[in-house]
């Protein structure tokens, strides 16, 4: 194998589950999940010549994220980028009053963690595509707060508000399904 | 790490809330946790955000099987990058045809004049590899260094096998133990990742085929070089498995 091969071999192949589960999050779909990855692997076959032999992991995750942004405003239009939109809405909200302020009461952690695997998975699948990137670099991927920011190009601190306010639908929505 | 610690705290001052989900992470710093856990044990809304996160999360573990790559992305990626791979792979029933076949064959048969097939030996490698699990221990040899094991080997059998260190990766060498397969004795190495164990066996000749194979809970990944075949056995998830591969395969050999 030519030399290109065998380091795509050891540095991208490694990772090609993860690869698919962030890109199958993203694109809710498994067959787009799919030509996502691929795609993204051949621009990692082709940029493997400037890969600095540093956190293998991350490289090719944030190859995967950038060209599933790319994939989904192609394929599927702008709606799907709406976010800077949500993100204002959001904070909107926050400062009128407080979500934090006004949810304490429910839902119970045991029900949470009763709920049905489907139901969670739909629940994900609805949430703004960049809150569900930034849980789904968290709980699935296990990437730490800096390493999610670097990927996702935003501050930490906007990390931990979109990784609070995705936990936060979450919980009140596995709550109202329960009842 | 310290910097990124800081920076969680940092950035959720103004929010106990957001403080919580950090703890959860393990994004605090230890003088940050010890403080909010004394907030959360005054303040029950605090305290209910951690279970909710952590039930939360416990949720989510149910979910993750995902991350595995199907095998036909594989090898479009494979193929994709014009990496080789066998374009076709045997059906279930013509392998199972050939553990028959073989079984029947092999009776009587010496090695040197019928190397078993592939199917055989996965069949006896997934074997060994359970009767490794069940035994007091599942190695002959227990060492994390593979210059106590790769000795251990001479004088046993005939060759020793290639022993790698994959300690860095998460695949730490934990010892190795000699198994038999059609009659022979051979040489297998044993790896700890999280709380499974992988075995590799290496056989002198023999046609690493099919590449892959998985009944019962185990997965098998063969693949020759250097005129010798290689067998990785585990109950992992498949990806994992391949990692732990493609690893072994690219690690520089150790030195006597």
């Amino acid at each position: 194998m030519s030399d290109e091969r065998t380091r795509f071999a050891n540095v991208v192949l490694p990772h090609l589950g993860d690869a698919y589960a962030l890109a199958r999050w993203l694109a809710r779909n498994d067959s787009d999940a799919e030509d996502i990855v691929q795609e993204a692997c051949l621009r990692a076959f082709r940029g493997i010549a400037g890969f600095g032999n540093i956190n293998a992991r991350g490289w090719v995750l944030s190859i995967v994220r950038n060209t599933a942004y790319t994939w989904l405003k192609r394929h599927r239009d702008a709606k799907v980028v709406a976010v800077d939109n949500v993100e204002e809405v959001e904070q909107a909200g926050v400062d009128a009053g407080g979500e934090w302020a006004s949810a304490p009461a429910s839902p119970e952690a045991a029900l949470i963690e009763r709920a049905d695997t489907a139901r969670l998975e739909g629940a994900i699948a609805e949430l703004p595509l960049e809150f569900r990137e930034t849980l789904v670099l968290r709980e699935v991927e296990g990437l730490d707060y800096r390493a999610i920011a670097e990927i996702t190009g935003v501050p930490i601190g906007t990390v931990m508000s979109r990784l609070a306010r995705a936990r936060r639908r979450l919980m009140v929505q596995l709550g109202r399904d329960a009842t | 790490m310290t910097q990124a610690s800081n920076n969680a705290s940092d950035r959720a001052s103004g929010d106990p809330f957001l403080l919580v989900h950090a703890y959860c992470d393990g994004e605090l710093d230890p003088a940050n946790a010890l403080a909010l856990e004394r907030r959360m044990a005054e303040d029950p809304r605090l305290a209910v955000e951690r279970d909710r996160i952590l039930a939360l999360r416990r949720a989510m573990g149910r979910i993750k099987g995902h991350s595995v790559a199907p095998p036909a992305l594989r090898a479009k990626v494979e193929r994709a990058v014009g990496m080789r791979r066998p374009a076709v792979r045997p059906t279930w029933s013509a392998m199972a045809a050939s553990v028959v076949l073989a079984a029947a064959i092999s009776v009587g048969a010496t090695w040197s004049v019928l190397a078993p097939s592939g199917a055989l030996v996965a069949d006896e490698v997934v074997s060994n590899h359970i009767r490794g699990l069940m035994a007091a221990q599942p190695y002959d040899v227990a060492s994390s260094d593979e210059h106590t094991v790769k000795p251990w080997f001479n004088g046993r059998i005939p060759v020793s096998p290639r022993v790698v260190n994959l300690a860095g990766d998460g695949f730490p060498l934990i010892g190795g133990r000699i198994d038999v397969i059609a009659k022979m004795p051979v040489p297998s190495l044993v790896y700890g990742f999280r709380k499974h164990l992988i075995s590799v066996t290496e056989m002198q000749g023999g046609r690493a085929s099919p590449p892959v194979r998985s009944a019962g809970g185990y997965h098998v990944i063969a693949w020759n070089a250097g005129g010798v075949s290689y067998w990785a056995v585990s109950d992992v998830e498949l990806d994992e498995l391949q990692k732990f591969v493609t690893l072994f395969q690219a690690a520089p050999d150790t030195e006597k």
